[in-house]
């Protein structure tokens, strides 16, 4: 050949497209919080009280900051669930059915062996969080891998089985203890089986929040492990993105699609066995959406490790200081779910953004390379 | 319209005002200079080519008329009056009509509804019966025969790029602007639009014809404008130039358009096929028993009109298409029913046909496009784990020896341009060392710069020893690379010959269909095969089974 080369270029561009990934969900929730505000206004508090009442509610205290993590862990696995599925091209919207089979699991397994040593019965129940999570997403994954059965309407429907399994089992069956008073609810976790509380007493004397937070950025290295470091990442990510080529290249697709859709369950039952492991009791319709709300956060958080994290310590910062902002500010807690839903929307309006940078000449970190 | 505009120096005392003149057109997209003060002028019923290799410009000089994208700087003058152009509206306004590369039509909706859309016939009701006679009378004035009242889905590609067509004239064009509109042609189907351009020329219109096929440039067009990297670079007449110079022009260096080739070395047969048969997506047969063999050091060309089996034979050797019976041996074993990562491990490598759909997953880093079937092997991936620095290695291997621009491994492949992205794909299937290659339509889109450094690696491959198996639409490709041609028709391969004694005519009447062991065909069978070829997505299947009712 006589064309002459050219040097390989690597530009270090990692860290700025850290910043360009992250710059719109951080606009969003900026435009979100001033589109809120006017709600506020427009109702007839004061913005200013409102959202200060958040701030002090969800990082105010120590208590607080503990909270909110209790609030944050189920929805960062839970988005996780949706993002890995979603990786492999597949929307997995029933997190919630797979959250709540990995509470029922491992529950049934902490009631009915109350006696075993805790570390074991800790593992074992972690183990078989995300094995009955896996085995439900499986389901789905397996419906369209042999049949094309689309997962949206699947993993849908396997939710609703899976909360009416759990409302049968606790409301009049195989789990309700007999000393029930009417109560639809599970025995408790045994003690010796609990996470570790991380805050020591002198500093907080009833905090709540555990080691399920350790568990929790485990996960999430996990979650890019698999994705960005092993060839079945690898091949995850190309059938989301291209299953034909995925199939030129030699990739079993029916097979990656099954496998996703497992691991992707395994962190949703994860994600139903913290709050109980909070609570020690399985409770009736012991989750408040979790699993529908990881779908938002999957989406602020881009998809990402770090991104669903934090994006997920957002939602569950607002979701708790809207306590005290309802308490103290006497506003409705639902300007929480206005600013939600405000935050999805702009991130959803990637093209407003885009026009918002470009106006702000911002340019460089909008556009792509030609 | 006599009057000389002032200050006009780009034509010789004597000449008529240019129809169209475009000067000193600019356009910038970041920091890309996509047209950089380019001129273009275009007499009064003249055929005028405008070349250029990818990302020369063409596309967005021609936006730029359309008023599709404005330009930074530049004026555009019509009959030598300047105009304004604001959008397609303006443009139509002007005279200008284009038919796009890709077809703007309406599929569900008659060619009659189609044709007047947007200027319907009659008040509220659409007069139906009046926009079916408009359409037949202009259809027959310009000689492009369209049943007016067929459905446009039912109509084969050639017929729908007549209905794109009789739209702009509907409209009253006079300078029609065809984008690439051979890109989709069966050679037949190209012969038949030259007619009809200049039976159009003939009636008073004005064409500009955008392509990168020397070959059409030189069959058709009375000048070509030549475009290189955004700017001009020279204008010539057709008549007193040659296509090496138009090549040289649009890549500013020689190119050699056709590959040398020494005599081939043949070996042990690599690629068997015996009366292998598969179905096409819709189900039908699309390979009605291959019989084919490549040895090693040969390439095979297998000539044929798209969507006669070329597809599904390729497919189904690399074991992305069951087939319903015969053999595929592989080296010597029969990898039938194996599946496509195992006949990859036995040396398989294929150049599918759509490096969109198939050869590259588009988001993904160049670096990992690069490893793509081999993922999950050594080097690549150690105990389960990836091995980042051998990937990197590869591709900074891989990205110095075929000149892949940028060079950059990690961009997404979806930022790289046709030639570098086909570049991406032949780099990574020749990397493993195959003893066997399906290549199928390897220089697709290419420019005369990529497409003459594919075929070059091909030929280099095929003196090492490889078995090459080439799949092409373009005559020209298979006739410089091919050591054996075989025509495939419906589905069956008609007859095989040497090369290097194969008659262009003979193979395109078998290519058409004409039989090949009897007498020649009748003027009826061959007007048949010829509107049969149209129906390019009838695989395999019978040419009458669908289409036109």
């Amino acid at each position: 050949m006589t064309v002459a080369t050219l040097p390989i270029e690597r530009p270090a561009g990692r860290l700025r497209q850290l910043v360009a990934s992250g710059i719109g969900p951080i606009l969003a929730v900026v435009l979100a919080i001033i589109v809120g505000g006017v709600v506020v206004l427009v109702s007839g508090s004061n913005p200013i009280t409102a959202y200060q009442q958040m701030l002090v509610g969800a990082v105010g205290s120590p208590f607080d900051i503990s909270e909110t993590f209790i609030s944050s862990i189920p929805l960062i696995l839970a988005a996780y669930a949706v993002s890995f599925a979603f990786r492999c091209g597949l929307f997995n919207i029933g997190a919630e059915g797979q959250l709540y089979m990995g509470a029922i699991a491992s529950t049934w397994l902490a009631t009915t062996f109350p006696n075993w040593p805790g570390i074991v019965l800790i593992i074992v129940c972690i183990v078989a969080a995300m094995v009955a999570g896996g085995a439900w997403a499986g389901i789905a994954g397996w419906l369209k891998a042999k049949t094309g059965a689309h997962e949206v309407i699947t993993t849908m429907m396997l939710s609703y089985v899976a909360i009416d399994i759990s409302h049968w089992l606790l409301e009049a069956g195989p789990m309700t203890p007999s000393n029930a008073y009417g109560t639809p609810e599970s025995g408790p976790i045994p003690p010796q089986a609990a996470f570790p509380i991380i805050l020591p007493s002198w500093i907080l004397p009833n905090a709540r929040l555990n080691a399920s937070l350790f568990l929790t950025i485990l996960a999430g290295v996990v979650f890019a492990w698999i994705l960005w470091r092993t060839p079945l990442g690898y091949e995850i990510r190309a059938v989301g993105f291209n299953p034909k080529a995925a199939a030129y290249g030699g990739i079993n697709v029916a097979r990656r699609l099954v496998i996703a859709m497992v691991i992707a369950g395994a962190f949703a039952g994860l994600a139903g066995m913290v709050p109980v492991w909070v609570q020690m009791r399985l409770y009736d319709s012991f989750s408040p959406g979790y699993g529908y709300e990881a779908i938002a956060v999957a989406l602020v958080g881009r998809n990402s490790a770090i991104g669903i994290f934090l994006a997920g310590l957002l939602y569950g910062a607002m979701i708790h200081g809207a306590v005290a902002m309802q308490a103290n500010a006497n506003i409705s807690g639902f300007l929480v779910q206005i600013l939600q839903a405000l935050v999805l929307f702009f991130v959803g309006a990637e093209m407003l953004i885009r026009w918002l940078l470009r106006r702000g000449g911002l340019r460089a970190l909008v556009e792509a390379p030609a | 319209m006599t009057a000389v505009a002032p200050g006009d120096t780009s034509l010789p005392a004597g000449v008529a005002t240019p129809h169209l003149e475009m000067r000193g057109i600019t356009k910038s997209f970041g920091t890309l200079l996509a047209n950089d003060h380019v001129n273009l002028d275009v007499r009064d019923r003249e055929i005028h080519a405008v070349v250029g290799e990818n990302g020369a410009g063409k596309t967005t000089l021609m936006n730029i008329l359309y008023g599709l994208i404005h330009p930074d700087e530049g004026e555009i003058l019509i009959d030598g009056n300047p105009v304004r152009i604001r959008g397609p509206r303006d443009a139509i306004a002007a005279g200008i009509g284009m038919v796009h590369q890709h077809f703007q039509l309406v599929p569900v909706m008659s060619v009659a509804e189609n044709v007047v859309l947007g200027q319907e016939p009659g008040g509220i009701r659409l007069d139906r019966a009046a926009a079916v006679r408009q359409v037949r009378d202009l259809s027959e004035r310009f000689g492009l025969i369209v049943d007016p009242s067929a459905r446009v889905e039912t109509l084969p590609v050639g017929i729908q790029q007549r209905v794109e067509l009789l739209k702009i004239l509907y409209r009253g064009s006079r300078l029609l602007v065809f984008d690439e509109p051979t890109a989709v042609l069966t050679p037949q189907e190209t012969d038949e639009l030259f007619e009809i351009l200049r039976g159009l020329v003939g009636g008073g219109k004005t064409v500009i014809l955008i392509t990168h096929k020397l070959n059409e440039v030189m069959a058709i067009s009375e000048r070509v404008t030549v475009l290189r990297q955004g700017r001009n670079a020279g204008v010539l007449a057709t008549a007193h130039t040659s296509p090496p110079e138009i090549a040289r022009a649009m890549v500013g260096r020689e190119v050699l358009l056709r590959v040398e080739r020494d005599e081939a070395h043949l070996g042990d047969e690599r690629l068997r096929l015996e009366g292998v048969r598969a179905d096409s997506d819709r189900g039908l047969q699309a390979l009605a028993g291959i019989d084919l063999a490549v040895r090693s050091g040969e390439i095979v060309g297998i000539a044929g009109v798209s969507g006669n089996g070329q597809l599904e034979l390729a497919e189904a050797i690399a074991g992305l298409r069951p087939i319903t019976a015969g053999h595929i041996y592989l080296q010597g074993t029969d990898v039938g029913t194996q599946p496509a990562a195992a006949r990859r491990a036995n040396g398989l490598a294929y150049i599918p046909e759509d490096r969109h759909a198939r050869g590259l997953v588009l988001p993904f880093e160049v670096k990992d496009n690069l490893i793509l079937g081999s993922q999950s092997r050594p080097p690549f991936a150690v105990r389960g784990q990836r091995n980042s620095a051998a990937v990197d290695q590869r591709a900074e291997a891989l990205v110095r020896q075929f000149d892949i621009r940028p060079p950059n491994p990690d961009a997404p492949a979806s930022s790289l341009s046709g030639g570098n992205q086909q570049k991406v794909v032949v780099a990574r299937e020749l990397a493993e060392d195959p003893r066997v290659m399906v290549a199928a339509e390897p220089t697709r889109g290419l420019d005369v710069g990529a497409t003459e450094f594919i075929h070059r690696e091909l030929i280099q491959k095929r003196d090492e020893g490889l078995a090459i198996l080439l799949i092409s639409s373009e005559l020209d490709e298979i006739f410089s690379l091919s050591d054996t041609i075989a025509v495939i028709y419906q589905g069956r391969i008609v007859e095989a010959m040497p090369s290097a004694t194969a008659d262009r005519e003979r193979i395109g009447l078998l290519m058409a269909g004409g039989a090949a062991e009897t007498a020649l065909p009748t003027a009826t069978q061959i007007a048949e095969a010829a509107a049969a070829l149209g129906s390019s997505d009838v695989a395999g299947g019978s040419p009458h089974g669908e289409g036109v009712a």
